[in-house]
């Protein structure tokens, strides 16, 4: 596959090491009174698209930079990539 | 010998040769299989399951039924296709798949026990008794089938991968392939033209047809010569490429070598990862067979590939010269081969054609609305049975053509779940539009096998791929080429009681198709396993969709109702010594060396790969004869004196920012922020879930810089891990996070003689115990002004520093440790002496850190800070693992000469040994030379409070079992008092 | 404070990467490798706080380079290695602490010494750019087309993590983890010698 990295332009997925679900960059609230529920859900059960994902790619033999990656996972086609933490701080703002 | 006149064939270079010892010779441009029939040799081989002697029948990688054994010794090569081997000067080959000479096979008698290898047969044979499977039915199956054999030496050949980029990749380098070159390379484009052939011109090199009223070689000539002038193109000949991946990645493989004897310094193939933008699939179409009775000896033979013998190889079917050739056909396709044969010079019987108003081409005898119905001739064709209107009668021949229609080769197009479409005029699948993104069908392969048609088609497809990624491409002046008549009937085999082949290299007919239909084998996936259709390495390309005409009559449905068959990469056969891709042997993987690595090795120091790390494992002495009188010589060294041990593998992450203390907060269970300027810390990473992860030091050094440090095998892990949190997590930090692992040598210094040993190589600065106590860091200059970091940390338990310096130092200060020491009696150790001396002191490593324990069993449940929240903080706390009650103890068994096996299972004596009973597991294990006993760690249900009591190892996979007493995991200074003097 | 920019006056004599005394070279026909013992190296990071508004600085007179580019003047050079951060080279430099010397120069940064973190090996093509792209597509999956001189960039080379400089046409350099040293050279090496055959 190719990645197209924002920064990078098309990268072979070679370079890349896979995470999953990009919901992993939504940690929950530690202080939260059912937190340890919500830990448990957070830790243990995703979702297991048949089709459009955001997921959490790495470019470890590349900038190193964590990507969210929209593929529909019975295609492979990508439909966007971001960087992960543009995405966490624009989320933020 | 039954060589023609004319040919692509240079009759200026002979090339001596030998099959089945035999000697023969051919000429430069010939193939195996092309040689041998110009020698007259039909016979090529045997089938794989009833042993029936079998010719070649195709010319290129479709060939099912020619496969050799080719080369010897070390490079012998089993199921070489001999269509697709170039002759080259002392050649040798061998025929396979029979006991005895060729022409006497012993197992031929498997052919008249036909009806017990009928359809379905291994499925209903073998299965009773159970147990006979592996030990009598598989080997002799084995024994019997295995088509060729290999030489059990190591490849003595090199293999090679690479990687390639380009606008357009063409596959096929025909017609359609050399007009969609031209068109691209013109047009500037970065193109990639691929054929699996030696030669280019694909179809063209084998028909008589002209281009621009000349012979086709002369155009083939002049745009190779302008391909070749062009930089933007490559042009890879010998290369097949064999499958179609994600986002415009193709696979391919270059036999760089495979014509050649020996490679010599050359690599002998080449696996080639091309990225393209876009590519045309010009890959040609295969001929199929008309299945008949007794339709496969030798000398029967498509008859497209005839035509290919007789044209590009000058080579006749035939065993002598004279003997008559006939063809039967179903379409116009057929009548090409007998005119082109004719042209020859050879003897034409006629053409039978199964269409009863089929006209001639020309002056030969047409038997009109004709089968061919049965064949005779035990190893080659000597007469076939002709059937008109209910009359047979036998006509003597020595070869026969037979022309079913041509399948577009749609492989490629399918790769991507692409589901071919049937095309009722030609007859055949066609690549559909649902195919590979970017990948455009063209010629032969889209269904336009017209020589006009095709070029005008190649031409069409670049144009259109190219505008997709803007470049503009013009039309070019394609030569003057004309269409073949091409008409067909829908007439797939010649019906009969006798046995007719579908499947050659897999035995199947379609009699066996019958039977599985009777079976209600109907859909095709299972008509494939049922049968073996299209399972052999071939992949059933002249078989698949005469196998599904079949079914389809015997359903009474139509083909594309019927199914239709996709195929899988690779197009044709890889080596598995190509896709394992270059380095053997010490360089089959990167391996790294420490910064001392050499001053090892040159001490005969043994070495044990950790991941991708050569470390030293132990430093032999003369005299000493067992890797244990090393190693405890190390341990007792290091526990008395001073002992010197290259750390450097440990990962080391530089960590800087404003907010570096709230980050490691965060990724450290217990608190980092507060530590102090030139303070160590020890560290416990968890994972998300709560389990120990891993555990390392944190040194601060300076306000706003940290260097931590993290296990060997979790280095990359962690470092991962802790982009993970800065980029995905908490991105708003101040953190700035870098690898230092390399940086720096990282040498430790251990042993109660470690700081006099330090005090001789420290420029001017305070070792004592309180101007640098326990835990202190600091950054100096060592040895007359290196810079240095010093650690006061001790994994071994005893008064300890880690000394680091700038990598290419690293050698030379261990060598200087060993000199300035030399009195103190400084001793290097290897990584069996660290893991003794950390087992004596009960400091946890990977087997402690597995994934599966918590700091609560390490002991270290307090380190969970209730302060701050940290990453698997909250998890650490849930119900399961807060609960649990297995903590780290120390085993000493009763017999200290016995060893506990890490692994073991404990159990509180004189319980079963079950599940249920299970009181935890060994984790380590060592001889203690300090304790002059075996000794372990492992966790134990309660063990805190069990101290003192006698428990049962068990170790089930030996059988074995021995008493322990459960004491401190601190078998040595359990005070820690001798680290902190 | 230790004065660490002066050349070191330590009596332990270094080793280069791969463990000679001398920086090894070899030529396969038109291509030559070399090992650049004297290469200084250190990574440069923007503090977050830096980063609105404030420009990157100059270190060395040298401007950072964007993305995937490389810049070099005189003895110094810079290539981005991500975002926000770069390494800094320094020929002739691999002996002294040039992690203080950038650091002093751009105080507000995180700058880590990486000198000893990495190897490099600089080939040159004694016939142009030809050389180079060949042994380059044996090696790394990059379009060689879409990396001429002034580009940088990271990727995998035989399992292993390097980042290339493509220095000028016909001249690239290979920098990756010292202790790999030795297996990169290896592989440089090989793929070098089969160009020749």
């Amino acid at each position: 596959m190719l990645i197209p990295h924002p920064l990078l332009g098309l990268r072979d997925s070679q370079e890349f090491t896979y995470l999953g679900d990009a919901n992993l960059m939504h940690r929950p609230d530690p202080a939260a009174e059912n937190a340890e529920a919500a830990f448990c859900e957070y830790v243990f059960l995703r979702d297991n698209p048949a089709g459009v994902h955001r997921e959490l790619w790495f470019h470890e033999q590349g900038d190193r930079s964590w990507l969210v990656v929209t593929r529909d996972t019975t295609t492979h086609e990508i439909l966007g990539a971001e960087l992960a933490s543009d995405v966490k701080l624009g989320a933020a703002q | 010998m039954t060589r023609l006149s004319g040919g692509l064939i240079d009759r200026s270079k002979p090339l001596n040769f030998t099959f089945n010892g035999k000697s023969y010779r051919g000429f430069e441009g010939d193939t195996l299989a092309s040689a041998l029939l110009a020698n007259g040799v039909q016979l090529m081989g045997r089938s794989f399951k009833y042993h029936r002697p079998r010719g070649v029948v195709a010319a290129g990688s479709e060939e099912p039924n020619a496969m050799v054994e080719l080369r010897t010794g070390a490079r012998q090569e089993p199921n070489t296709r001999a269509t697709m081997a170039e002759l080259y000067d002392g050649l040798s080959a061998r025929s396979q798949n029979h006991m005895g000479p060729l022409n006497r096979d012993l197992l031929a008698v498997n052919d008249l026990m036909s009806p017990f290898f009928a359809a379905g047969f291994y499925y209903k044979t073998f299965m009773w008794p159970k147990a006979f499977w592996e030990k009598l039915y598989e080997p002799a199956i084995r024994k019997a089938a295995g088509l060729g054999s290999l030489s059990m030496l190591p490849d003595p050949d090199q293999y090679d991968k690479g990687f390639l980029h380009c606008d357009l990749l063409i596959v096929g380098a025909g017609a359609a392939g050399l007009a969609a070159a031209l068109t691209a390379g013109r047009a500037g484009a970065e193109v990639i033209l691929a054929d699996e052939d030696f030669s280019l011109g694909g179809r063209l090199t084998m028909e008589s047809d002209t281009l621009d009223e000349a012979e086709a070689a002369a155009w083939i000539a002049s745009v190779k010569a302008e391909l070749e002038s062009l930089p933007n193109v490559r042009i890879m000949t010998r290369t097949t490429v064999f499958g179609v991946y994600d986002h415009g990645i193709f696979g391919a493989v270059e036999r760089v070598a495979d014509h050649l004897k020996e490679p010599g310094a050359k690599v002998r193939q080449t696996l080639w990862r091309i990225t393209a933008k876009r590519a045309v699939l010009a890959a040609g179409a295969t001929e199929r067979h008309i299945p008949f009775a007794d339709n496969d000896r030798p000398g029967v033979m498509m008859a497209g590939a005839m035509r290919a013998y007789a044209n590009r190889w000058a080579a006749s079917p035939v065993k002598r010269d004279g003997d008559a050739i006939a063809i039967f056909t179903n379409g116009d396709d057929g009548h090409r081969t007998a005119m082109d044969l004719i042209a020859k010079g050879a003897n034409v019987l006629g053409v039978i054609d199964a269409r009863a108003g089929a006209e001639a081409l020309g002056d030969y005898k047409l038997f009109a609305g004709a089968t061919v119905t049965g064949t005779k001739g035990r190893l080659g064709l000597t007469s076939i049975e002709i059937t008109r209107n209910g009359t047979s009668e036998w006509h003597n021949v020595g070869a026969l053509g037979v022309a079913g229609g041509w399948n577009p080769n749609v492989h490629l197009a399918s790769h991507h779940r692409g589901r071919p479409v049937w095309d009722d005029r030609l007859l055949a699948f066609v690549p559909s539009a649902d195919g590979p993104k970017g990948l455009i069908p063209a010629g032969a392969a889209a269904g336009k096998g017209g020589t006009a048609e095709a070029l005008a088609d190649g031409m069409r497809a670049a144009i259109e791929a190219l505008s997709e990624i803007d470049v503009t491409a013009s039309e070019i002046a394609l030569p003057k080429a004309e269409n073949a008549a091409s008409d067909q009937a829908a007439f797939w085999h010649v019906p009969g009681d006798k046995r007719a082949w579908v499947d050659f290299q897999n035995d199947v007919t379609v009699k066996d198709i019958a039977l599985a239909h009777k079976e209600n084998m109907k859909p095709v996936e299972h008509l494939k396993r049922w049968t073996t259709l299209g399972m052999a390495t071939d992949q059933g390309k002249t078989s698949n969709i005469s196998a599904l005409a079949v079914m389809a009559e015997l359903t009474g449905k139509s083909i594309p109702e019927t199914g239709t068959t996709i195929f899988r990469p690779p197009y044709t056969g890889v080596s598995l010594s190509v896709l394992g891709g270059g380095d053997t042997g010490n360089n089959f993987r990167p391996s790294r060396l420490t910064p001392t690595h050499h001053w090892a090795e040159k001490l005969g120091a043994e070495f044990v790969e950790v991941g991708q790390w050569m470390r030293a494992q132990y430093f032999p002495r003369q005299g000493e004869t067992h890797w244990r009188q090393a190693v405890d010589r190390e341990v007792l060294a290091v526990r008395a004196g001073v002992g010197i041990c290259d750390v450097t593998t440990l990962g080391k992450v530089d960590v800087q920012g404003a907010d570096a203390g709230e980050f490691l907060n965060r990724v450290y269970a217990n608190m980092m922020g507060t530590l102090a300027v030139g303070k160590v810390r020890y560290g416990l990473m968890l994972r998300e879930d709560g389990h120990l992860y891993d555990d390392g030091t944190c040194a601060r050094l300076f306000e706003d810089h940290y260097v931590v440090t993290t296990t060997t095998a979790n280095a990359g892990l962690v470092y991962r891990q802790m982009e993970f949190f800065h980029q995905c997590v908490w991105p708003e930090l101040d953190v700035q996070l870098i690898s230092t692992t390399d940086a720096w040598a990282q040498i430790a210094v251990a042993g109660p003689k470690s700081r006099e040993l330090l005090s001789r190589i420290v420029d001017e600065f305070d070792i004592s115990n309180e101007g640098f106590p326990f835990m202190g860091c600091a950054a100096l200059t060592i040895c007359g002004g290196l810079r240095a970091r010093l650690f006061r940390i001790s994994f071994s338990g005893e008064l300890a520093y880690e000394v680091a310096v700038p990598a290419r130092y690293g050698q030379a200060l261990m060598e200087r440790l060993m000199q300035e020491g030399a009195d103190l009696g400084v001793t290097p150790y290897g990584t069996e002496a660290l893991g003794v001396l950390r087992i004596e002191k009960g400091h946890a490593a990977g087997a402690e850190l597995n994934g599966q324990t918590t700091a609560q069993m390490l002991g270290l449940g307090k380190m969970v800070s209730m302060k701050k929240d940290s990453v698997g903080a909250v998890m650490s706390r849930r119900g399961g693992l807060a609960e649990d009650k297995r903590r780290l103890v120390g085993l000493k068994p009763i017999d200290g000469q016995q060893q506990i096996m890490a692994g073991s299972h404990l159990f509180t004596r004189g319980t079963a040994q079950e599940t249920g009973t299970d009181q935890g597991w060994v984790t380590s294990s060592c001889y203690s030379p300090h304790l002059k006993s075996y000794i372990a760690l492992g966790y134990l249900e309660e063990g805190d409070t069990r101290i003192g009591e006698q428990i049962t190892a068990a170790n089930p996979l030996e059988g074995k079992t021995l008493m322990a007493e459960v004491v401190s995991a601190h078998f040595v200074d359990p005070e820690g008092g001798r680290l902190r003097d | 404070m230790i004065d660490y920019a002066t050349n070191a006056v330590t009596d332990l004599t270094p080793i280069t990467a791969l463990g000679g005394t001398v920086a090894r070279s070899e030529s396969f026909g038109a291509l030559s490798l070399s090992e650049n013992a004297g290469l200084g190296l250190a990574s440069l990071s923007l503090r977050k706080s830096a980063e609105k508004g404030q420009e990157a600085p100059q270190v060395f007179g040298l401007p950072l380079p964007g993305v995937g580019k490389a810049t070099a003047m005189g003895a110094y050079g810079a290539f981005w290695t991500g975002r926000d951060q770069w390494m800094i080279e320094a020929q002739g430099k691999g002996e002294v602490d040039f992690a203080a010397m950038l650091k002093s120069e751009a105080p507000d940064c995180s700058v880590t010494e990486q000198t000893d973190g990495f190897v490099a090996f600089e080939i040159a093509s004694a016939n142009g750019a030809g050389p180079l792209e060949a042994l380059m597509a044996k090696l790394v999956n990059l379009d060689p087309k879409a990396f001429g001189p002034g580009q940088v960039t990271r990727t995998g080379l035989e399992h292993m993590t390097v980042f290339l400089i493509r220095r000028a046409e016909d001249r690239l350099a290979v920098i990756g983890m010292r202790t790999l040293a030795g297996s990169l050279w290896h592989a440089l090496s090989v793929a070098a010698r089969r160009l020749e055959a």
